[in-house]
């Protein structure tokens, strides 16, 4: 067999580099998220590390003894109304929040994918009748409905808390998933997979699936900001954690007492800021990824 | 395009339908059902239960669903217990503090979004529109209950400059002059601090259409003219950006249904987010399934307008 | 008995529109095409884009619907077959056009190769490498390259790898669809070259669908020119491109550039000829639609859509 071999000889090792080599690169140069990813990391070990040996049972003990002291030496950020230090709900809470925020990012996460893959891999009917039960779902009045559903629920607990809130709020993503797998499954490469006899499930998964990581990255990140402040804001009005489980916003929720928001600041306040910086934080990672795999789209 | 509005339309009322089904099934699974909120709960079972029948209340479900959606459609919402009077009574009081907070908002929201959107994208990467860019960034951060939490905090109690709760001064006589400001005083803290942060969305939108639209051919074919700069932006520019983002009016209503929530509960505003807080909390649940319905209702058509509106200014949307 | 034939194959796509978006047209891409094709032979496909020959093919190893008319592999009727994990299937393998889509960005060499592999044979990890690296070092890469990702290769290269991804299964038709059309033209020989040096060695049969003329005459055996849809002409390659018939197929072939300078003066004022009379009588050649009349024989071997009047 003869053929020349130039053309092998001028392989292009051009090295394009990996989306998590350009991510980091992206972060490192962008100062202010490389901040806030310092940021991140630092709360998280802290509070993660902290409430190890932070006795939860002990810190949400109502002790009449100590109530609504403003900050000491015994108590850094003072005490609430039961005598609790608030301090230690400020860590442990942050650590809740952060938890159940990864937790339901992941989930609807994962049910988004699935969905927005199928919808957009299949197409034609398929895909227009799931993407009409998705734009009936979005326009629902979302938090109204999560508030009647976690009212009503019976044994209420933070797992119910974290399916209701996964139940309506996969919805974005799975558009978002759908309209770009829309896009990759006329591609070359995800018809040649059908032409070897691969099955449907596979090309989703390990063909279509792959391509789309950057903007599932992205948008989970940004998700993860916005889901830490609807955990915040629904446990704020009372929806949200229970009270013996403390997260940054059952102390905000604190807040709606007006003599607590208006006299006792180190209850509400700390968390407040928590809730800002940490969104703020995730955001601007979040955002720098954006730009990251927007560069990596312009380099091909 | 007129095809286009009638596929919009025809789309909705499946959505209402559904949106009527999921409300009714969220009734069902309250606990106790609208004969709890009429009676006296100490009287003979028997006689309880003879009402129950008398009342439909042991019909099959869609016998149920049925008397309930011809009654919502009558106006007719049930009786809330807490209140002892009709729901639809109930709802239009509050719908009107509700409608007055929310056109307030949606007038901040516009006032402030305009000039800055504007000045961000005229002057793109300037110091002034990164001022506004990170304005824009913080407030996309910030949860509205905080902001609101830290305005009630510093503009009512610490500075007391607005009033901390309530629509209107109690005492005063409705429709005198002062008590039309006393409604527009009350109004006002709420209103800004929702339109501070929801506006941030349009604030943006703006400002990437107008960095879009300048740098399409008609406007540079305007400079090429010799029309003036301020010409060129007041009569391409800015008419040709601020179509799209009217579209998104629509949109700023769903947005404002979620917002009234919070705002409402923080200021002690008594409209529609308050009363669904307090129905919620004490249990009041045909009032509860009313405003869900009603403001479901209500981000459907707010969607719906935005669609017909953006397929007026876009004709791309039409062709989909 | 031919390895494939195809009999009055239609694929129409539906056009939708109106309020409900109900059917209201169609786009008649494949409107009753006919041919069939002797194992071990190649079979060209020639028609301008558009003019539905990229569909014939792909509704054959079946990534589009087919409308009507059977498909017969071997024998075996294609149409109305569901199962994808069929042998048949597996006999039929496809070159894609671009050879920077068709191989997915995100997958090692290895993982791309042994694709239709892992779906039809259970073969150990250290197997199916080594048949990776034996169909590498067959389409003339580097057995090493197998962990190295597509973008590190040319266009040349990666078209070898969509090549050996197709003939792992040992197929016995492979439809190529322009396989060289996004390389360039350098390279373009080195694989019809080496195209043809693997038709020999595994006996496979090609159908061979371009747009270029000049590489269906170095390449096919028999040729179909297609036009919106139909068949224009059918024949062998020496009845194409010594007595094309048809004047669709006139012109196709009059613009083929020639290589002998010589040449070139007589080549122009023939080419001026044929587009004057193709300009003259088109309506002679084609039907009140613009479409090309039903094929009639001319000779044993040559087809041509010629009105009944001729």
């Amino acid at each position: 067999m003869h053929y020349t071999e130039t053309e092998s000889m001028v392989t292009n090792e051009e090295k394009v580099p990996s989306l998590a080599k350009i991510i980091w690169r992206e972060i490192v140069r962008d100062k202010v998220a490389l901040i806030s990813f310092l940021f991140i990391i630092l709360i998280t070990s802290f509070v993660y590390g902290i409430s190890i040996f932070l006795n939860q049972d002990e810190i949400v003990r109502v002790d009449l003894f100590a109530i609504n002291e403003p900050p000491s030496e015994n108590f850094w950020l003072g005490t609430d109304y039961g005598g609790r230090d608030i301090f230690g709900q400020l860590i442990i809470g942050t650590r809740n929040s952060l938890s159940i925020g990864i937790l339901v990012t992941l989930m609807t996460g994962i049910i988004g994918v699935t969905y927005g893959l199928a919808s957009g891999y299949f197409g034609g009917t398929v895909d227009n009748i799931m993407m009409r039960i998705v734009d009936f779902f979005l326009i629902l009045p979302f938090l109204m409905i999560v508030i009647v559903f976690v009212a009503i629920v019976p044994e209420y607990s933070v797992w119910t808390f974290s399916l209701i809130m996964t139940a309506f709020l996969w919805m974005g993503k799975a558009r978002l998933i759908r309209s770009k797998a829309l896009q990759e499954r006329e591609l070359d490469y995800a018809q040649a997979s059908k032409t070897l006899g691969t099955p449907h499930w596979k090309i989703m998964f390990l063909q279509v699936l792959p391509n789309l990581s950057s903007l599932i990255i992205v948008t989970m990140t940004l998700n993860l900001a916005a889901n830490i402040g609807l955990e915040s804001g629904l446990s704020f009005l009372g929806f949200g954690f229970p009270e013996d489980t403390p997260s940054l916003g059952t102390l905000l929720g604190y807040a709606r007492n007006p003599q607590t928001l208006e006299l006792r600041w180190w209850i509400w306040v700390p968390a407040a800021v928590m809730v800002f910086l940490l969104m703020l934080a995730v955001r601007n990672v979040g955002e720098a990824l954006k730009r990251a795999t927007d560069a990596k789209q312009r380099r091909g | 395009m007129w095809k286009f509005i009638v596929r919009r339309l025809l789309i909705t009322m499946p959505q209402i339908v559904l949106l009527s089904i999921l409300v009714f099934i969220m009734a069902q699974l309250m606990p106790g059902d609208a004969l709890s909120g009429l009676i006296d709960p100490n009287i003979d079972p028997a006689a309880i239960e003879e009402q129950r029948e008398k009342l439909g209340l042991n019909d099959p479900w869609y016998v149920q669903y049925t008397d309930w959606v011809t009654s919502a459609i009558q106006g007719d919402l049930g009786q809330s217990f807490r209140f002892k009077m009709p729901v639809t009574e109930l709802i239009g009081q509050r719908l009107v503090n509700t409608f007055w907070l929310g056109l307030a908002t949606l007038i901040f929201t516009y006032i402030i979004a305009i000039p800055l959107g504007i000045t961000s994208g005229r002057y793109n990467d300037t110091l002034r529109d990164q001022i506004i860019t990170g304005y824009t960034y913080i407030g996309f951060a910030t949860p509205l209950f905080i902001f609101a939490l830290v305005m009630l905090w510093v503009f009512g109690y610490s500075l007391g400059w607005f009033p901390t709760g309530g629509s209107v001064e109690p005492g005063l006589e409705p429709g005198s002059f002062a008590y039309i400001m006393s409604k527009i005083n009350h109004l006002l803290l709420p209103a800004i601090s929702m339109a501070l942060i929801t506006t941030v969305n349009t604030v943006q939108y703006l400002r990437s259409e107008i960095i879009d639209t300048k740098q399409k051919d008609f406007v540079l074919t305007a400079r090429a003219k010799g029309a003036s700069e301020a010409r060129v932006y007041r009569r391409h520019i800015f008419r040709n950006s601020l179509l799209p983002v009217a579209a998104y009016f629509g949109f700023e209503i769903t947005g404002l249904i979620g917002g009234t929530i919070f705002i409402e509960t923080i200021f002690s505003y008594p409209g529609m987010g308050l009363l669904f807080m307090e129905s919620v909390l004490q249990r009041d649940y045909s009032v509860v399934t009313s405003v869900v319905l009603l403001f479901g209702i209500a981000s459907i058509l707010g969607a719906l307008l935005s669609d017909i509106i953006l397929s007026l200014v876009d004709p791309r949307i039409r062709i989909k | 008995m031919a390895l494939l034939e195809v009999t009055d194959l239609k694929v129409h796509f539906p056009i939708r529109g109106g309020i409900l978006n109900r059917k209201i047209g169609e786009i008649k891409a494949v409107d009753g095409v006919s041919f069939s094709i002797e194992r071990g032979k190649t079979y060209g496909l020639v028609g301008e884009s558009g003019s539905g020959k990229t569909t014939t093919g792909k509704s054959i190893i079946g990534l589009n619907h087919i409308t009507s008319g059977t498909v017969k592999f071997d024998g075996v009727d294609l149409t109305g077959f569901k199962s994808e994990k069929s042998d048949i299937r597996k006999d039929i393998q496809m070159i894609f056009q671009d050879p920077y889509s068709s191989l997915n960005g995100k997958r090692r060499v290895l993982d791309i190769i042994s694709e239709p592999l892992r779906n039809f044979e259970k073969s150990s990890k250290a197997e199916e490498k080594k048949r990776v690296q034996e169909l590498l070092e067959r389409v003339g890469l580097s057995p090493e390259s197998i962990l190295k990702y597509p973008h590190q290769f040319s266009g040349g290269q990666r078209q070898r790898i969509g090549i050996a991804r197709a003939i792992a299964l040992k197929p016995k038709l492979i439809i190529a669809d322009e396989p060289v059309s996004a390389l360039d033209v350098s390279v373009q020989a080195q694989v019809l070259n080496f195209m043809q040096d693997i038709q020999k060695d595994l006996n496979l049969t090609y159908l061979f669908i371009s747009h270029d003329l000049g590489i269906v005459k170095h390449m096919c055996d028999e040729i179909g020119i297609m036009y919106k849809g139909r068949f224009v002409e059918e024949g062998t390659k020496e009845g194409i491109f010594n007595n094309p018939q048809h004047i669709y197929t006139k012109r196709l072939v009059a613009a083929i550039p020639d290589v002998n300078p010589v040449n070139r003066q007589r080549q122009k004022v023939y080419r001026e000829k044929v587009e004057e009379e193709y300009q003259k009588n088109y309506n002679d050649y084609f039907d009140q639609e613009g479409l090309a009349y039903p094929l009639r024989q001319i000779s044993q071997s040559h087809l041509v859509a010629l009105p009944q009047k001729g």
